[in-house]
């Protein structure tokens, strides 16, 4: 006997009691809902008043929709028929059509007889599998395209094993034991490889990202962007040999994909993406891409077996499915699981009638793989008649939740719709929108207005909603009103309308997913589920179905029993289409499926994993796991877990084909033969080109010059405020292509206090200028300097210009500052009457004290 | 403007401005080959940021020698920046303070205040310490004078005081950060763990920051350059979404080249973190801060931080390993600030680095030439020798003297 993996489910309490109890409840809970829901309401608004009181009881579900309501035949004998009649029974006649044939007097098995639902239960179980539903002749023989009444055989054999579980009742108790199944032995094929150094084939494609992207993909561009592919220049000589030529060829290396290039994202990017195509069809520059790298594959002789320690080879669909966890849903009245995978309907399989199957429509919307849909441009919407299931079992209970699992295409899109119950941008039943870093709750009730507002808002300081893969939950009750939990947790936001009754709901709006109806409010990203359920999900409810996860998960085994001497040996990896580009492999774990058998002890250390015969050279994990797998460790239930950690591995050539395997430095054996990262190369010395070989000083550097020069401290009051008030307005680079006029202005501003603290203190002019200068006499004579102008000029050229070849000439600052003087003192007031002279003194001071001179260097 | 007064051209303050902006366009271009006291000149001025006095530039020209040769220029600038000569005050309160602030902030402003982390890169070169200890020792550099108010672990006054007060920064005195800001002695790693160091990059986050602008301060790298998507994924946490909109291959051909470097280097900073009520650096020794478990949805499989261990995974075989950042006799892993600053500060990339920020500090510009970039280079190989920061100003002072 094959040991099973108990899956980590939390089993559901519906027993068949309840069951045949709720069924009984049916007819009665119709009437009485509404009222029931105004009542509780009544009751604990009382009993919070009162400071407690009894836990209320659940309301009676009202009956799934569907035929036999007139049915008279034999009552049901026991209570499990009662279970068929209900779970399965009524709904498959009201929707599957089965009855056409399998009727009374038709084909074998007869399980819709509508006669004697005693006997048409008797039929119905020879065709089904207690254990496992999903695996019932029923299911698999429409699955495989039997009759199904919907378009997607898929969609109907979901469907009918969920009308099974609900009736067999496998969800009432302990968790689902999966049967790993063991896959046919396969040796991995063979793939291309990149050799360690550039392969001759690579020049041609070197050329073209030379000759268009080195503008920016080369270390020495003036606006380099990493990856240096473009390195070098493909004209220089012996360039094929070069380091530049190596670093190119290595950074190109994760971007060419030689078994399929038309995959190559040098190809995807300059194509699809459009980016920086140097011709006006960006398709035809990548197909010359792609033409160059496919002869440069067409050089390259596949391998025909990858070196290294290897297991067996697997693909997807070899894998055991694991999927589907235990999910509640005992209250469920739409469920899009988006299986189909293709064409322009996503199907309702709730099994509650009548199915709102959505139909996509828009530019670009499709399907996600491993189930999902992916929305850019466009919605996917039920009618306006099928949707009224929806005003029909809400209204009745008074309570619902809208669950979804979404991965937001970004955290900038504003007031944008994921679910939507609604009739305009204005008028809405409910609505399960996104703003920003918030998912938005609008829902319409006795306590809001007719759009569903004031909207309740996730905090936008939390940030709780992140484009990555979310588990969102809003629940409304007529007593708490709206909550929303996000990845089994409760966001904490409380809604401040408060609950209230349904009873404004409009029954003509259509229900929607992606954009509103009138498609202008587009929401982008990934819906992987939905789900609406006619009652308020408890937190336990909540985090069940979170635990439960969403998408196609696999069991795959690698076998290794050729490499260890354990037999059935398997490396288990839990796997799963996470998008459309990639898988997450994770949880690895050792495992022999026959029970009897223990590991003893065993090295593992560098496992790798591979893709169609290569190893994937991104998202290597365990490439540094180093463990003895050991009997102490190994359980035969559960294996020995290698790691916890998951990672993604990217997708080739979609999950049909793409085969995995596993390489091992070491399993038993020691061979380090997996594939040996390349060293890096020392990158060769580089340099800017001539550039200027001046520049001018900072701030700081400005404010202490003035200082040195003049002698008056930075702390002189004065000075200090002046300089606290232009220090932001002075020179923050060095480069003098970034000397502004304001830069300028705030100089002169600095410099003219310093001159104006020195020239007005005796003590600091005396030191600065000689005895000689006169702050009281002329300056000049006739037009000209007099001596005392004189002995101003040339204390102010030797102290504050000095004398080297790279100073100004003295002839010029002669020329310039002493005409400044002249000027200055003939015209206005005469210099030697009143202050004057000093002012022209501070002037001439302050011009050469904030000139080039002192603030180039 | 009705109110705007006309200038008639008698204002001394216009035509002074107006002066200084001509002879502003007069000096420029004037530049040309300068022999011994244009050369002494220029070093002054670009180390100190000052010009020299006449006399003290005709001793400058005497030590360059009627013909300059390489060593007599390399002399006359640790001359220049000697800190028991006078002389040198500027090159410590303004050229080392304005080389150092940029790294201090996010913002990268050189306007921000003196702090501990800037005070401490002046303090290393003025007592010619090994300045590799700035990454990893218990060290931290605090000044005084009148009117200055003591060093606070939950303020900068203490520098701000310095700072406005135009204390001559050679006054500073090092001590440990230990008996100062209350942490263990072997916590305590250099400027990764002052108080400036912790408010700019430890606030908030996921201290990535830390890692991300230690590299780029003092490796000269940002993770653009880092990045390698071939290194193990293992250490990223799962706060990282591997599935960006939707779109693992953007993880895959992004993402995941600087997590795989960072996310396990970053783990060192796993128990500290910056109060930003208290304004103050906190260590939790055993305790993993909150902020390494944030968001952990995101990605449920991926890694969980029970520790601060670090692993340098740039040293396995790859774009940042040994050939090109030169890493140092180290492990490459350990626990904790202290031991990553070592891992860090004894690398190739850390000493060719600091010749680089000294080079564009000194010279304006980045090299120009082959044999330019060569003698950077041998300046960075010198360093990682001698460990001093000082000479390292003086050899690039050397190199563009304008000769």
């Amino acid at each position: 006997m094959s040991p099973v993996i108990a899956m980590n489910m939390i089993a559901v309490n519906i027993t068949s009691n309840d069951k045949q109890m709720r069924a009984h409840n049916f007819s009665r809970a119709r009437g009485v809902a509404r009222f029931a829901a105004v009542a509780a309401l009544g009751f604990l608004a009382l009993a919070g008043c009162s400071g407690g009181g009894a836990k209320t009881a659940e309301n009676p579900v009202p009956p799934a929709q569907g035929g036999g309501s007139d049915y008279s035949g034999p009552v049901p004998a026991t209570p499990e028929v009662q279970a068929f009649r209900v779970e399965f029974w009524q709904p498959a006649l009201a929707s599957s059509g089965c009855q056409g044939c399998h009727n009374a007097s038709g084909q074998a098995p007869s399980f819709l007889r509508t006669d004697d639902v005693n006997q048409a239960f008797q039929q119905a179980n020879t065709v089904v599998n207690r254990d496992n539903p999903a695996q019932s002749v029923l299911v698999t023989k429409v699955a495989g395209g039997h009759n199904c009444w919907l378009s997607d055989p898929e969609a109907c054999a979901t469907i009918l094993s969920r009308w099974i579980s609900a009736w067999v009742g496998s969800t009432g108790s302990g968790g689902r034991q999966i049967q790993l199944r063991e896959p046919d032995p396969l040796d991995p094929g063979g793939s291309k490889r990149f050799p360690a150094t550039p392969p001759d084939g690579f020049f041609q494609v070197y050329s073209l990202l030379d000759q268009h992207c080195s503008n920016c993909h080369q270390a020495d561009s003036a606006t380099a962007q990493s990856p240096f592919f473009a390195a070098g220049r493909r004209d220089a000589p012996d360039i094929q040999s070069s380091p530049e030529y190596l670093l190119a060829y290595q950074a190109s290396i994760s971007k060419i994909n030689l078994n399929d290039p038309a995959l190559s994202r040098f190809v995807v990017r300059v194509g699809k993406e459009k980016h920086n195509c140097w011709s006006s069809d960006c398709e035809e520059d990548a197909e010359d891409l792609r033409t160059a790298i496919q002869a440069m594959a067409d050089l390259i002789l596949p391998d025909a077996t990858p070196n290294g320690l290897l297991s067996k080879a697997v693909t997807l669909q070899d894998g055991t499915v694991a999927s589907g966890g235990n999910r509640y849903e005992n209250n469920l009245i739409a469920l899009y699981e988006f299986k189909t995978g293709s064409g322009p309907v996503a199907f309702d399989t709730s099994g509650i009638a009548p199915a709102a199957d959505l139909n996509l429509s828009g530019a670009d919307i499709g399907w996600q793989r491993g189930w999902g849909i992916i929305i850019r441009e466009g919605k996917a919407q039920a009618s306006t008649t099928a949707s009224r299931k929806f005003h029909q079992l809400i209204t009745s209970t008074g309570e619902y939740s809208i669950e979804a699992w979404v991965a937001p295409g970004n955290v900038t899109q504003e007031d944008a719709r994921i679910v939507s119950y609604s009739g305009s941008t204005g008028t809405r039943n409910f609505t399960m929108g996104q703003h920003l870093y918030n998912y938005e709750f609008a829902g319409r009730s006795s306590e809001t207005d007719g759009d569903g507002g004031p909207r309740l808002s996730t905090d936008p300081d939390a940030e709780v909603l992140q484009a990555t893969l979310q588990h969102v939950v809003m629940t409304f009750d007529p007593v708490n009103g709206r909550r929303i939990y996000v990845n089994g947790e409760f966001t904490g936001d409380l809604d401040g309308a408060g609950g209230g009754t349904l009873d404004s709901w409009d029954n003509s709006f259509a229900f929607v997913i992606g954009n509103e109806v009138s498609n202008n409010r587009q929401w982008q990203g990934v819906v992987r589920l939905v789900a609406v359920h006619n009652r308020a999900l408890t937190l336990p409810q909540i985090q069940q179905n979170f635990e439960a996860g969403v998408g196609e998960k696999f069991f795959l085994l690698f076998g290794v029993s050729h490499l260890v001497d354990v037999p059935k040996a398997y490396i288990m990896f839990e796997a799963s289409e996470f998008d459309n580009f990639g898988y997450l492999f994770n949880n690895p774990k050792f495992i022999s499926l026959d029970p009897d058998a223990r590991p003893g002890n065993i090295r593992l250390k560098g496992m790798r994993i591979g893709v169609n015969g290569a190893e994937i050279q991104v998202g290597q994990a365990y490439r540094l796991l180093d463990l003895n797998i050991s009997s102490d460790e190994y359980s035969p239930e559960t294996g020995q877990l290698l790691s916890s950690i998951g990672t993604i591995v990217p997708m080739e050539m979609g999950a049909e084909s793409d085969q995995f395997f596993l390489c091992f430095d070491a399993l038993g054996s020691e061979t380090n033969a997996c594939t040996q990262y390349t060293p890096g190369v020392a990158p060769p010395l580089t340099h800017a080109g001539p550039s200027s070989d001046i520049g001018v000083k900072l701030f700081d550097g400005i404010n202490a010059t003035m200082a040195a020069i003049t002698g008056v401290s930075p702390n002189n009051t004065a000075v200090k405020r002046s300089y606290g008030n232009v220090r932001q307005s002075l020179p923050a680079v060095h480069d003098i292509q970034g000397y502004l006029s304001s830069h300028q202005t705030a100089v002169a501003q600095l410099a003219l206090t310093y001159c104006n603290a020195l020239v007005n203190d005796n003590g600091l002019r005396s030191t600065f200028f000689p005895a000689t200068m006169n702050f009281t006499a002329p300056l000049t004579a006739g037009g000209a300097l007099n001596p005392n102008g004189t002995v101003l000029l040339d204390t102010l050229r030797e102290k504050m210009i000095g004398a080297a070849d790279t100073q100004p000439l003295p002839g010029d600052f002669d020329a310039t500052i002493g005409g400044l003087i002249t000027t200055l003192c003939s015209s206005g007031t005469a210099c030697g009457t009143g202050n004057r002279t000093i002012e022209v003194v501070t002037a001439a001071c302050g011009a050469a004290l904030g000139n080039a001179a002192t603030l180039v260097q | 403007m009705s109110n705007m007064k006309r200038s008639d051209g008698t204002s001394p303050l216009a035509r002074a401005a107006a002066l200084g902006v001509a002879l502003l366009s007069l000096t420029w271009g004037q530049q040309s080959l300068a022999g011994p006291r244009e050369q002494a000149r220029r070093m002054y001025e670009r180390l100190t940021g000052t010009p020299p006095s006449e006399t003290l530039l005709g001793e400058l020209e005497t030590r360059l020698g009627a013909t300059p040769t390489e060593a007599s220029r390399v002399e006359t600038a640790l001359f220049i920046i000697n800190p028991n000569q006078p002389h040198s005050k500027d090159f410590y309160s303004v050229t080392l303070k304005n080389w150092a602030s940029p790294w201090t902030n996010r913002d990268q402003s050189v306007f921000a205040p003196l702090n501990d982390y800037s005070a401490t890169v002046i303090g290393l070169v003025k007592d010619d310490l090994d300045f590799r200890r700035l990454l990893w020792d218990d060290v931290v550099y605090i000044g005084s004078g009148a009117g200055i108010r003591p060093y606070s672990p939950t303020s900068n006054q203490h520098y701000e005081d310095l700072e406005n007060n135009n204390i001559d920064l050679r006054t500073l005195q090092l001590t440990t950060q230990s008996s100062l800001n209350g942490l263990p002695p072997e916590a305590t790693a250099g400027v990764i763990t002052s108080r400036a160091g912790a408010e700019a990059f430890f606030i908030a986050g996921t201290n990535r920051a830390m890692f991300r602008f230690t590299m780029l301060n003092h490796l000269c790298r940002d993770l653009e350059q880092l990045q390698d998507t071939s290194l193990p994924p293992d250490r990223i946490r799962q706060d990282v979404t591997r599935s960006p909109g939707g779109d693992s291959s953007v993880f895959n051909n992004n993402c995941i080249g600087c997590h795989n470097v960072m996310d396990s280097m970053a783990q060192a900073f796993a128990f500290y973190n910056f109060d930003n009520t208290a304004q103050r650096l906190v260590y939790t020794p055993g305790q993993v801060q909150p902020k390494y478990l944030i968001n952990s949805e995101n990605f449920k499989p991926g890694y969980v931080t029970p520790d601060d261990t670090w692993d340098n995974r740039m040293r396995l075989p790859g774009r940042n390993d040994v050939n090109v950042l030169e890493w140092g006799a180290g492990s490459g892993h350990g626990n904790g600030a202290k031991s990553l600053g070592q891992e860090l500060a004894n690398s190739g990339a850390f000493a060719q680095c600091q010749a680089e920020k000294a080079f564009r500090k000194v010279c304006f510009r980045s090299p120009g030439s082959p044999a330019e970039a060569a003698a950077v280079r041998q300046i960075g190989v010198e360093f990682r020798a001698d460990g001093s920061m000082r000479r390292v100003f003086a050899r690039v002072a050397a190199q563009c003297a304008g000769e």
